[in-house]
Order: C-alpha cells, then structure tokens, then sequence
C-alpha cells in the first residue's frame, strides 16, 4: 500500500509540474516568435517523418542531423510510423512543451493532415516547414510561421524518366507500374508518363497496373506482366525506386536482367547502385538529405532573425523545388546522400526553388 | 494415458460423406475461376504464366500454412506482418549481405526461422498465461516485430549476395523455382502435423470442443503456445522467402500478408470459428486468389477497378463455399 501511495504521488507531482511548464511555454512563445531574435544555441529543431525504415526518409533525419550539427545543435527526429493519428499526437506532445524558438521540419503523412498541425504551429509560434503534402487551398502566405511549403514537381519527374527510357529503347512497348492510385503523387508521375508518350511516339504504352509503391507488389504484377506480353516488353516505368526495384527482381528471375530498361523516381541507395550498374536506366533525386536539412535552416534563419517573413516574397512560401535525373553519366555522384552547408546559408535556402506552387 | 492419445473426432465430422461434399466447394470454385480466365485470355493458359501463378503462391502459401493450425483452433493470428520483417531482416543481416562480414548461410536462415517461431512462442504465451485475447496478442506481437525489424534495419537496406539464398527465387527444379518447391514441402509438412501428430489433433479439437477436451482431462494450454509457435516458424520462413525473391530484407517484408493468408485460408474453406478446414483447404484458397489477381491482370481489367472486383469474386467465392454449412458458420452472427 506504502509503495502505491508512493507512486501515486509521484506521478501526481509529475503531472503537475508538466502542466505548469506547459503554460509558462504557452506565455513566453509568442513574443520571441513575433520579433524572431532566438539565439541560435536556444532554437530546438525537430525532424518528422514516416519511419526510419525506408532509406530516403532515413536519408532525410541524416540531413537534418547534419544541419543541426553545422549550427551546434542537435536534432529531435521523430517518426510516426505512417499513421497520422500518430503524428498530430506527436505534434501536440511537442507544441505542448517548449516552442519558444522551435523550428519544425515536417513531412505530413497525407494533405489532410496538414491543416492541423499548421494551425497548432501557428497558434504556438512555432516555425514550420513542411513538405511533399498539402491541400491547395491552404497556403503558407496566409500564416505569420509557417514558413514555407515545399514541393516537387510529378509530372516533370514521371517525363523526365519516361523521356530517359524512349531515349534507352528507341523504339517498342513499355509496361507502367503505378503508386498508389489515389494519391497525388501517383496521378502527376503518371500523367509525366502519358506527355513523354506524347512526345515520343513510337514508344507505346502496353499495360499499366498499380503496384501501391511497393517493392513485392511490383515483383508479382512485373512476372505477371511479361508473362502476358512476353518479348514485347521493353521498358518499365515505375512511379518511385522501390517498385522499380521489384521490377528488377522479377526481371532477374525471368532471365531478363539488362534486356530491358527499368526507370524509377526517389533515387535510393539501391537504385542508384543499379544505374551505376547498368541494371536500371534512370531515376529522379528530390535529394532526401537536402529535404531535411533545407526545412530546419529555413526555420534557423527565420527564428534567428537573419531572414524577417515580412520581406520574403510569396513565391518562397510555396514552391516547388529542383530535382535532378540520374542517369549512369552522374550516378556516382549521387552515390552518397550527403548536402553542401553552403545550401543551408541563409542567403542561399531558396535557391533550389524552380517555380511557384500554384 | 489412453485417454489423450485417443482424440474425440469433433461432432460435425460424423458423415463423411456429408464432410466431403462441403469441401468440394473451394476447389470447384478455383476450377471455374481458372476455367473462365482461361477461355478469356490465351496468355492466362499459357504455360508460362501458370509457372508464374504457383510461383507467386509460394509465399503467401506458406504463410497460409502457419495461419491455418491457428485458425482450425479458433483463434485469430495477425502477427505475419511484423514476425516476417523482424525474420526478412535476420536472415538478411546474417547471410552474405552488404551490410556486414557475416556468412552463416544455411544457419542464418535457420536462426530466422526460430525468430519467428520464438514470436508465435510469445504470442501463445500472451494468450493463455496473460489471457489476451489472441487478436490483441499477435498484433502487439506484430508490432513487436516491426520495431526489431526497424531497429536492425538502421537506415540501410541489407542487400544480400548470398547465392544460395538468392537462387530459391531464379533456380528452377522442374519448371519451378525452389521456392515453389519449399512451399510443396511445407504444405506437405503442414498436412503431415495436421493429420498425424497429437498437435494437429488437438489444434482441431480445440477449435472443435475445447470445453469437451479440457474436460477429458487434457492440458490443453501448452498445446495452444505449441500452435502459434509453429504459426510462427512458418512466417519466419515466409520472411526468408520473401527476401530471396527481393533480393533485400526490408521491414515491410510481410506487408498485407495477415490479411491475405486469412482471406485464403477463409477462401480455402478454414472457419475462423476453428475446427473445420486444414492445410490443403487453405493450398486450394492459396491458388485461388493467386488465380484471382493474376488473372484480373492477365484479361486487362483496368487497375482501378481490380480491388473492387477482387474483393467481390471473393465475397462471392467464400459465399458459395459456406452455404452448405452456413448454419455452423457462427461468425455470420
């Protein structure tokens, strides 16, 4: 009973100490966030992403990490696991604590999610960038700190390697594996795909199928497919790496390896490794260590005072950002995630960017 | 000893006759299925793609395998996903890979293996010490199972280079790969324990009359932890298989391979109130789904119409199946 008592008090206390540096966060937030005069070893920087489990969300809190190393500070990476329950949970457990000078990159599991996690943001002065996902109609110039939205351009991908495969091939069929089909995502790489059809006639669309981004997806729907068109197949559009991967196998496993073109969009590890190869023809980088990086420089040089919201113009609030096709001639290169402190000057955080988010 | 050697055949199984004409159901159906593709499509009766369609099975039927003793016993098993990451990543990380010098080959399969069935060891502990119901015990487990995988993962994909691993997805025996073959091996394996050993006995019994069993005196908890641990050693195994045919254990190794494996154990003609069904219902509910999105591909049905119509040829599948025994059928509560 003793023990009970014990701990019944404890937590008590707990609790009670947790709710009152709760509010005097509340109370102090705003003012530092209105005049953005932190000092930088004061700002705390938080990473958010899916999971640890997937190189390119990996590569990510790695950028993030040597960002925060670059300026002495240390990143808190958060994962959430793909459940966006999860996340606002997360975002509240934070904004509930500190966010005098918090600075949040932010990856939202799907474009609904964003609006609340901007909303507690905004309400706790709290800086944030987010990316990849938002509605269109909530726009970041309406709001004092959520700072900027970035994103990148699907269609211009899903061309970029469709182009790279008709230039591969010349001529003859190609089988399209899609994402997940109702995400965003999806639609704009395959719409890419359907203007580099356009553009380059005499490579034909066989079948498409989804394969929901996934690598065993991919694997059976690719045997299933050229066991349907056998000889016929000559390329394989895939709308990320993963699938692309899985095409690989199943390519591997039918005798096929290198007779056919395989393209994807992510620029992992693996497929950089197999363009280097000469397995797999191209793939697209959104640059995953400069993604977790850029959004916590934005939000330094913002909470730090360098950069002021009130003169940044709207273009930079929302904007999609440039990719890079990687094909054998440049694979080495991208071999090793790694970001140039010279991005994240303060000067230079908006210089990636290739046209406003419309 | 008498008493426990000597199994009471579950009260429904009297008429065999009865018994036999409610098993004809999945396999008329997967003939029909198969029929109709086939007379649509010329390159779904291909020889080639029929390699392809069992080749496919091969994972998902072991998967099945396991999942199948936990289901004849009545409970439920959601921890495939999580025991087959946490599995894909072991064997990937202990055979030649590219993350490390380990090269233990045919012992890090093995140690993969007994991951899994350690897995199903907890989920059965869970179940009848902790008295979790096993639908919350396999999917803590499950969860368990990711966060090791997440956690030996560590941000780089192991790829493995180990040629013996590697070839069961590109060698071929027969016209089949040895996957395939493996999962010949377990089915047989599998109806073997089911048919022969007082585990697979009592695994239906149980499902069948627990209260009955227990009150002949029958300690009917070890046998349960016995269940799931080989429940377990089967998606181990579907998790090495897994990522012989990726070439890379990733933590997503086992992703939808729960839900499928019910589905086809369901669709096989395995009650998930137990007691009814076995491993080679579960192999004809295995091959009929395979049939199934194969198929659905192979006569064109655009992707955006191919969940919906799978989900229900399915439905429909699992409906003409019961209807002669729709009266046990407890779940249709």
């Amino acid at each position: 009973m003793k023990k009970m008592a014990v701990i019944v008090s404890l937590s008590l206390t707990a609790a009670v100490l947790a709710g009152c540096s709760e509010q005097q966060a509340g109370g102090g937030s705003d003012t530092a966030a209105a005049d953005g005069a932190c000092d930088p070893s004061k700002v705390r920087l938080v990473g958010q992403v899916r999971n640890e489990s997937n190189p390119y969300e990996a590569s990510w809190l790695t950028g993030g990490d040597t960002f925060a190393k670059s300026v002495g500070l240390t990143q808190e990476r958060l994962t959430y696991g793909g459940d966006s329950t999860k996340q606002q949970e997360q975002i509240s457990q934070i904004l509930a604590g500190d966010t005098k000078c918090l600075v949040m990159n932010v990856l939202p599991n799907g474009d609904s999610d964003t609006a609340p996690i901007v909303k507690g943001a905004d309400q706790a002065g709290a800086f944030l960038v987010t990316q990849w996902n938002k509605p269109a109609d909530l726009k970041p110039a309406d709001y004092k700190t959520w700072l900027s939205h970035i994103t990148y351009n699907g269609e211009e991908s899903g061309q970029q390697i469709g182009d790279a495969l008709a230039e591969k091939i010349g001529s003859g069929g190609i089988i399209a594996l899609q994402g997940v089909l109702d995400t965003a995502a999806a639609k704009d790489r395959f719409k890419g795909l359907q203007a580099s059809l356009a553009k380059n006639p005499d490579m034909k669309l066989l079948d498409q199928q989804a394969a929901n981004f996934s690598r065993a997806e991919a694997l059976t729907v690719t045997k299933t497919l050229l066991a349907k068109h056998g000889d016929k197949v000559k390329g394989i559009w895939a709308a990320n790496d993963d699938m692309a991967l899985g095409a690989l196998e199943a390519l591997q496993q039918a005798g096929k390896t290198g007779k056919v073109a395989v393209a994807g969009i992510d620029a992992v590890p693996d497929a950089v490794a197999a363009i280097q190869k000469g397995d797999m023809t191209a793939t697209v980088s959104s640059d995953g260590a400069w993604q977790g990086g850029i959004g916590l420089a934005i939000g330094f040089c913002y909470a730090t005072g360098k950069l002021k919201v009130a003169d940044t113009p709207a273009d930079d609030r929302a904007f999609f950002a440039k990719q890079f096709l990687i094909t054998k001639d440049n694979a080495a290169e991208f071999a090793q995630p790694k970001t140039d402190p010279a991005d994240f000057e303060c000067g230079n955080v908006f210089n990636r960017k290739v046209g406003p988010l419309t | 000893m008498t008493v426990t050697t000597e199994v009471a055949p579950a009260p429904r199984r009297s008429s065999r006759r009865g018994a036999s004409f409610r098993d004809a159901g999945p396999p008329v159906a997967l003939i029909v299925i198969f029929g109709v593709f086939a007379a649509l499509s010329p390159q779904f009766r291909s020889f080639g793609n029929v390699q392809n369609i069992v080749d496919s099975a091969a994972v998902l039927a072991v998967v099945t395998c396991g999942i199948t003793f936990v289901l004849m016993m009545g409970s439920i098993d959601l921890s495939a996903a999580g025991v087959m990451g946490a599995s894909a990543l072991t064997v990937s990380l202990l055979v030649a890979n590219n993350r490390n010098g380990n090269d233990f080959g045919f012992f890090g399969i093995l140690a993969a293996v007994l991951l899994g069935c350690a897995f199903g060891c907890l989920s059965g502990l869970a179940l009848v010490l902790l008295k979790v119901p096993s639908f919350m015990a396999t999917l803590g487990v499950s969860a368990v199972g990711l966060g090791v995988a997440t956690l030996m993962f560590a941000g780089v994909q192991p790829n493995i280079s180990d040629a013996a691993l590697k070839g069961w997805a590109v060698e071929r025996f027969l016209g089949f790969s040895y996957l395939t073959w493996i999962a010949v091996a377990c089915i047989l394996l599998g109806w073997l324990i089911q048919r022969y050993t007082r585990l697979g006995r009592y695994a239906y019994a149980i499902g069948g009359a627990e209260e009955v069993l227990t009150l002949s005196g029958v300690q009917v908890r070890p046998y349960k932890v016995a269940v799931f641990a080989l429940a377990g050693a089967f998606y181990g195994l579907g998790g090495v298989m897994v990522t012989s045919q990726l070439g890379a254990g990733l933590v997503q190794a086992g992703n939808g391979y729960d839900f499928s494996a019910i589905t086809a154990a369901v669709v096989g003609g395995t009650l998930l109130t137990g007691g009814r069904g076995g491993v080679l219902h579960s192999a004809v509910g295995v091959l009929l789904v395979m049939v199934l999105t194969n198929g659905l591909v192979q006569v064109g049905v655009s992707p955006y119409w191919q969940g919906g119509v799978e989900g229900v040829i399915v439905v429909a599948a699992v409906a003409a199946a019961v209807i002669p025994q729709r009266r046990r059928n407890q779940v249709v509560k």
